[in-house]
């Protein structure tokens, strides 16, 4: 196990006050948001800053960690004296046990138990009876899932009483099946898959929120699925019956005469199934041939001469 | 994989969750939630029978407002705001994303 250095982490030195080390939190809250951050890897960044935070911000915690941390580098492999902990009493402040459990392990051996199992639930003999933490994670998923429904192995760190009655966390593979008709940021609700009840008190739920991969082809709108369909000119003027590869197979779908590129055609129910099913929204773009070959070459100077045509005549109008 | 070790869940917009379940988990008092209701600050949420329905948009909303009152001692409006730019924000990425342009 890395010894980790929460104060390089939030780039505070090791005297800083409580209000210098909630300022350059913020500061670095700011910088990660996963909605806002340009960084890459904003949301690990952001999980590493909530971990430091979550021991620096808490008196009992830095002063546990000032303890055992003096004479380590960051990175340096790490493993706490026995006892360590002794004369330290922790508690949970801000963060929720199931956010805790996405720290590092580092975080877990320090803090995950609680202090070395002083902190217990009572178990057993109706002392205290709970309903188990509900769990949120996001599951991504390919848009061809959505058509077809899909089976995801997901792999989860949650926190667990164990028979003694204290918290560990461990990590759990569930196979979950993603129901045919799901939607981006929809939340799939597994009942009873998330923490387990304490004095047997009934599990958690475990809430799967979906996102979708981008994919090259399919721009998923709710349930409707925009496709940008590339078209000849003489299919776009003449009209034709064309095929276009979709999820579930191909499907013919009919270009009216006179399309133009950026129209769009809806087919109706064509889109992810579901009640309603969506719609498949056609974008039609006319993709010209080159004029580099002499045929081709001659073709588009007859057109020149023989068609009345001036695409810029109502600017002029 | 055999066919009993897979789990099936049930799409929460299809269904809708209680002031109480928001609350566990969102890790909020169910308080934190009613005050943000009657504040008008959970747009497009619906009562029926007294009963307030949430669905996945909210939860992300919640969560949203929450991390911003907690790491930001945000007044619980000024969260609302920020939710609200959030989520106008992926509203116009997603129309972005749909016109091909992202």
């Amino acid at each position: 196990m890395e010894f980790k250095d929460y104060y390089k982490t939030l780039d505070v030195p090791r005297d800083a006050t409580v209000d210098d080390i909630k300022k350059a939190y913020r500061k670095l809250a700011r910088k990660f948001h996963p909605d806002v951050s340009s960084e890459p890897d904003a949301e690990a960044r952001m999980q590493e800053v909530n971990e430091a935070y979550a021991v620096l911000s808490d008196p009992e915690k830095r002063a546990a960690y000032d303890q055992i941390g003096r004479g380590h580098q960051p990175g340096e492999e790490f493993r706490p004296p026995p006892d360590w902990d002794a004369g330290f009493e922790f508690s949970s402040r801000g963060f929720s046990p199931s956010e805790e459990a996405a720290f590092s392990d580092f975080f877990s051996e320090l803090f995950g138990q609680m202090g070395g199992g002083r902190a217990r639930y009572h178990t057993g003999g109706g002392e205290f009876r709970a309903r188990g933490e509900d769990h949120h994670a996001k599951v991504l998923l390919d848009i061809e899932d959505a058509f077809e429904g899909a089976t995801r192995q997901i792999s989860l760190r949650a926190p667990r009483l164990d028979a003694e009655g204290r918290v560990t966390v461990d990590t759990r593979t569930l196979n979950v099946r993603i129901p045919k008709g799901v939607r981006e940021g929809q939340v799939i609700r597994l009942s009873g898959q998330g923490s387990p009840g304490i004095g047997g008190g009934p599990a958690g739920d475990l809430l799967l929120e979906v996102h979708f991969r981008p994919h090259p082809r399919y721009r998923p709108d709710g349930r409707d699925i925009r496709v940008t369909l590339p078209v000849t000119p003489w299919e776009a003027a003449l009209g034709a019956v064309l095929s276009v590869e979709l999820p579930g197979g191909s499907q013919k779908v009919r270009i009216p005469e006179g399309a133009q590129s950026g129209r769009q055609l809806r087919v109706r129910g064509k889109g992810i199934p579901g009640s309603p099913p969506g719609d498949l929204l056609l974008e039609i773009q006319v993709v010209l041939p080159s004029a580099r070959n002499p045929r081709a070459r001659e073709i588009y100077e007859t057109m020149a001469r023989e068609l009345p045509f001036d695409p810029r005549r109502d600017e002029r109008a | 994989m055999r066919d009993d070790d897979v789990l099936t869940g049930a799409v929460i917009e299809e269904t809708w969750l209680t002031v109480e379940q928001m609350a566990k988990i969102c890790t909020v008092e169910p308080q934190w939630l009613r005050h943000h209701l009657e504040e008008g600050l959970f747009p497009r949420t619906e009562c029926v029978a007294d009963t307030w329905r949430f669905t996945g948009e909210h939860l992300r909303r919640a969560r949203r407002m929450r991390e911003m009152e907690r790491v930001f001692d945000a007044e619980p409006e000024l969260a609302a705001l920020v939710a609200d730019l959030l989520e106008e924000m992926e509203a116009m990425r997603a129309r972005l994303r749909r016109a091909g342009l992202d």
